[in-house]
C-alpha cells in the first residue's frame, strides 16, 4: 500500500529533516510512528501526503509513484494533520461537501457517509455553523469525517487522538480497525505509546531523522516488556546500543 | 498600567513590518524575499521624494513657496486618512492574539494604547516621506531662521495624529455597526467603500466650488491656495504656515491639540473596545442541522465557491480590491453627465479620449487584483489545498476564475455608461471592449505569477499581506502599469496607426498572459510555502 525508499528531505538552514528512510507498509496495517518532538515525523508523513517535497529518495502509494502521479497518489490517500487549520469561513458542511467535490464522490454516497460518521462522532448538528466556532476537538471531528468521506485506501494520520474526547477516541479507534480489516492501511504519528502498542500491529522508532526501528509490534515488544521501555532504550544514547542493534537486526524482518 | 502598555507597544512595534521575523530568521530564501521587498519599497519612496521635491521646486519658483508645508500636510493627511480608514478597524481590533492577551493581566487600554501606536508610527513614516523633501527644498531655496527647522520637527511628528484619529474613529464606527451583524466581513466591507465614496464626492465637490474661485481671484494665487487648503482640512493651514513662518507656540499649541484629540479618541474606542471585540469574534453557533440532500459540483465550480467564499470573509480583502472596479463605473458614470472634450482639456496629454478610456478603465480596473494575494491569503490553511488531489492548474484557475468574476459586473456596467457617453464607432466599440478586458486577463495571471514569488503564509494579520506584502505592491499594480505604458505609446503614436497600435498592444498582452499562464501552471506547489 505504501512503499518508501531511502527518503531523505533537509531544510535548507536547518540541520532538521529525515535521513534514507525506508519503509513498507502492507493493505491492513496498522503502523505506528513514534519518535520523540523534532525527530522527523511530521516531515515523513507530509512528504507522503504530498505536501512536501523531498531530496531523495522514493515513495509509492499504491503502487503510484509519487513523483511521477503526485495526483493519482493523493486520490488514494487521506492526510490528517496534528493542527486542524480548516477553511473558518465555511460551514462543516460545506467543507465536507468541498472536499467531497475534490474526490469527485457522488451526491448519494458523500450524504451516506457523512451521515454515518457524523452521527457517530455526535456533531451532525453542528455542521451548519462556522467552523470558526467550533472547539479543538469538534474540528478534529470535521477532519477525519473529511478524510473518510471518500473512502480512501491509506490514511496518513498526525497525532489524530490529541484534542479528541474519550468517546470519540474510542469511535476513531473502531474506525481505525475497520478500515484495515477491509483492507486499507493506516499509517499515524503518536505520543500514547499505550495505545500504539494496543491498537497497531506494526511500528516505527524514528530517532534525530533516522529510522532506529521498524517492524512487526510483537517481535518489537517481547514479552515481558512495553513498548515504553524499548521506546526509551531506543532513543536513549547512552547504554542502548545493544538493543538498538537488536531491533534493527529486525528491521524488514516482517 | 503604563510600564504594561509601553510593554505592548514594544510588542507591536517589534515586528513592525515583519522586521522582528527577518531578524531572527535564519533562512536564506526568506532573507532574499525581503532585500526585494525592501529594494521595490525605496524605488517607490525614490519616486516620492523626487515627485515632492519637484513639486516644491515648482512652487518656489513659482513665488508659492509658503503655502509648501500646508499643501503637503494637506496631501499626505489625506493619504494617511483614506488609507488608514480601509485598515483602522483591521489592526485596532484584530483577532489574532486578542484571547491571549485578554487572559493576561493587562487593562484593555494598554491594548488599545498600543495599536493606536502601530498606527501612528505606521504612518509617520509616511508623513516624512511625504513632509522631509518639500520641507528641505523650502528651506534651501528660501533660507528660513532657526525657528522653521524646529516648527518642521513638530510639524511631521503631529501630522498623523488628527488623519489617523479621523480614520480609526470611522473605521471604529464601521466595525460596531457590522459587530452586530451577521455578514460582519461583507457589511464592513460596504460601508468601508460606501466612507471612501461619500468622502471623495466631498472633497471633489469642494475643489469644484474653488475652480469657479481661481478664474476671479489668479491674481491671489497663494490666498486662492490657502482658501481651498482651509476649506479641504484647515488643520493644515493653522500648523503649515506656523512652520512656513516659524510660528514656535503656534505650531506648539497645534501639536498639543492634535496630540489631544488623538488621545481623546483612542480613549473613546477603548470605552467599547471589549463591547466591539467580543461581538465581533463570536459567532453564531445554532447546533440545529439537519442532514438533507447534498449536490455534487464540478471541481472548479466547488474551487471557485470556495475562493468567493474566502474573499468575502475578510473586509480588508474586499476594500483594498473592490476600490479599484468601483472608480472604474463611477469614473465611467461620471463621463455620462461631463463633456468628454473637457475632460481631455484637464490631461496634459494630445489624444483623442476615444482612444485613451479603452486604457484608463483597463488601468482603473486592475488597481490591487485579487490574485496578487490570493495565495498569500491560504496563510494556515495552505497545507489543506496542498494536501488535496489536484493539479496546480486546477488551483490558479480557480483563483484567477474568481477575480474574472468578480470584474465582470463591474466591466459590464462600465463599458454600457461608456458606450452611451462615447457613442464609439465600431472599431472604437471593439477596442473598448477588448482592451479592458485584455488588461484585466494580463493583470489576474501576472497577479498570480508575482504571488507564487513572494508567498507570505505566516502572518500575523490579513493587513501585512493585503497592503504591505511585496506581492500585493508588485502584483496588484501590474494592469495599472501596463495601462499607463499603453498611454505613453498613444501620446506617440501618429493617429493612422493607432488601430494597428491597439491591435499590436492587445496581442501583446494576451501573448505575455499566454505565457505567465503556462508558466504559473508549471509550478510544483509543495515548493511553495
Amino acid at each position: 500500500m505504501l512503499k518508501i525508499e531511502h527518503l531523505t528531505k533537509h531544510y535548507k538552514g536547518s540541520s532538521k529533516g529525515v535521513t534514507d528512510i525506508s519503509l513498507h507498509i502492507m493493505p491492513g496495517d496498522l503502523y505506528a510512528f513514534i519518535g520523540h518532538n523534532g525527530a522527523g515525523k511530521t516531515t515523513t508523513l507530509k512528504c507522503i501526503a504530498g505536501i512536501q517535497d523531498f531530496d531523495a529518495g522514493e515513495i509509492f502509494v499504491d503502487g503510484k509513484d509519487i513523483k511521477k502521479d503526485l495526483i493519482g497518489c493523493k486520490q488514494s490517500l487521506a492526510y490528517i494533520p496534528d493542527n486542524p487549520d480548516l477553511y473558518e469561513y465555511l460551514t462543516g458542511i460545506q467543507y465536507l461537501n468541498f472536499i467531497a467535490d475534490i474526490f469527485g464522490v457522488a451526491a448519494a454516497a458523500r450524504e451516506e457517509r457523512i451521515r454515518q460518521y457524523a452521527d457517530e462522532l455526535e456533531i451532525t448538528a453542528s455542521l451548519g455553523d462556522l467552523i470558526s466556532t467550533y472547539s479543538h476537538g469538534m474540528k478534529q471531528k470535521l477532519v477525519l469525517i473529511s478524510a473518510l468521506v471518500h473512502k480512501p485506501k491509506l490514511l496518513i494520520l498526525d497525532e489524530p487522538f490529541v484534542g479528541l474526547d474519550p468517546k470519540a477516541s474510542i469511535i476513531l479507534k473502531d474506525i481505525m480497525r475497520e478500515i484495515c480489516a477491509g483492507g486499507g492501511a493506516i499509517f499515524f504519528s503518536t505520543h500514547v505509546l499505550e495505545v500504539a502498542e494496543k491498537l497497531c500491529n506494526k511500528v516505527a522508532i524514528i530517532k534525530d531523522g533516522s529510522l532506529v526501528a521498524s517492524g512487526n509490534m510483537d517481535e518489537i515488544v517481547e514479552k515481558g516488556q512495553s513498548l515504553e521501555s524499548i521506546f526509551m532504550e531506543v532513543v536513549n544514547d547512552s547504554g542502548s546500543i545493544a538493543k538498538t542493534d537488536m531491533v534493527e537486526n529486525k528491521k524488514h524482518s516482517s | 498600567m503604563y510600564s504594561k502598555a509601553w510593554t505592548m507597544i514594544k510588542l507591536e512595534l517589534c515586528n513592525l513590518y515583519g522586521c522582528n521575523v527577518l531578524r531572527f530568521s535564519k533562512d536564506k530564501k526568506s532573507r532574499k524575499k525581503a532585500a526585494v521587498m525592501v529594494a521595490a519599497w525605496a524605488c517607490v519612496i525614490a519616486l516620492f521624494v523626487l515627485y515632492i521635491g519637484a513639486l516644491s521646486y515648482g512652487l518656489v519658483m513659482a513665488g508659492m513657496g509658503e503655502v509648501i508645508p500646508a499643501y503637503l500636510i494637506t496631501l499626505s493627511s489625506m493619504m494617511i486618512f483614506f488609507f488608514g480608514m480601509l485598515k483602522a478597524g483591521n489592526v485596532i481590533f484584530r483577532k489574532e492574539g486578542y484571547d491571549m492577551l485578554c487572559s493576561l493581566p493587562i487593562h484593555q487600554t494598554a491594548i488599545v494604547v498600543s495599536r493606536f501606536v502601530r498606527m501612528y508610527v505606521e504612518n509617520l513614516l509616511l508623513a516624512v516621506v511625504m513632509l522631509l523633501p518639500g520641507l528641505a527644498v523650502y528651506a534651501w531655496m528660501e533660507h528660513p531662521g532657526a525657528a522653521f527647522y524646529l516648527c518642521s520637527f513638530f510639524c511631521i511628528i503631529a501630522v498623523p495624529f488628527l488623519p489617523v484619529a479621523g480614520a480609526t474613529l470611522i473605521g471604529a464606527l464601521v466595525t460596531a455597526v457590522s459587530a452586530r451583524m451577521r455578514h460582519k466581513s461583507l457589511v464592513t466591507a460596504v460601508l468601508s467603500v460606501l466612507a471612501v465614496l461619500v468622502i471623495l464626492a466631498g472633497t471633489s465637490k469642494i475643489s469644484a466650488m474653488e475652480e469657479e474661485l481661481n478664474l476671479v481671484q489668479l491674481a491671489e494665487m497663494v490666498s486662492v491656495i490657502f482658501s481651498m487648503l482651509g476649506k479641504l482640512y484647515p488643520p493644515a493651514v493653522w500648523i503649515g504656515s506656523a512652520a512656513a513662518s516659524g510660528n514656535i507656540l503656534v505650531c506648539l499649541a497645534c501639536f498639543g491639540l492634535f496630540f489631544a484629540v488623538f488621545i481623546a479618541v483612542a480613549a473613546a474606542v477603548s470605552i467599547r473596545f471589549s463591547f466591539i471585540c467580543q461581538n465581533l469574534y463570536s459567532n453564531l453557533a445554532k447546533h440545529n442541522y439537519h442532514l438533507g440532500q447534498l449536490k455534487k459540483e464540478s471541481l472548479l465550480i466547488s474551487l471557485c465557491k470556495r475562493e468567493l467564499k474566502r474573499y468575502f470573509s475578510s473586509s480588508i480583502y474586499v476594500t483594498n480590491t473592490m476600490i479599484g472596479p468601483i472608480l472604474g463605473v463611477v469614473f465611467s458614470a461620471v463621463l455620462l453627465f461631463v463633456d468628454p472634450a473637457s475632460v481631455i482639456k484637464e490631461i496634459p496629454l494630445n489624444v483623442d479620449i476615444n482612444k485613451l478610456i479603452p486604457f484608463a478603465i483597463g488601468g482603473i480596473f486592475c488597481i490591487m487584483t485579487t490574485t496578487a494575494t490570493s495565495i498569500s491569503m491560504e496563510g494556515k490553511n495552505w497545507w489543506l489545498i496542498k494536501s488535496l488531489p489536484l493539479t496546480t492548474k486546477a488551483i490558479l484557475d480557480a483563483k484567477i476564475l474568481m477575480n474574472l468574476v468578480l470584474i465582470l459586473p463591474f466591466y459590464l456596467i462600465s463599458e454600457l455608461l461608456l458606450i452611451i457617453a462615447l457613442k464609439p464607432n465600431f472599431l472604437e466599440l471593439l477596442w473598448l471592449l477588448i482592451i479592458p478586458a485584455a488588461i484585466s486577463l494580463f493583470s489576474c495571471v501576472y497577479g498570480i505569477t508575482i504571488n507564487l514569488h513572494f508567498p507570505v503564509f505566516n502572518w500575523e494579520t490579513e493587513v501585512s499581506v493585503v497592503k504591505q506584502s511585496a506581492s500585493s505592491i508588485l502584483g496588484g499594480l501590474g494592469g495599472f502599469i501596463i495601462a499607463i505604458l499603453c498611454v505613453f505609446g498613444i501620446t506617440k503614436i501618429p493617429e493612422n496607426y493607432m488601430d494597428l497600435w491597439n491591435g499590436a498592444v492587445c496581442i501583446v498582452i494576451l501573448a505575455v498572459t499566454a505565457v505567465l499562464y503556462w508558466k504559473n501552471n508549471q509550478t510544483d506547489l509543495r515548493k511553495i510555502g
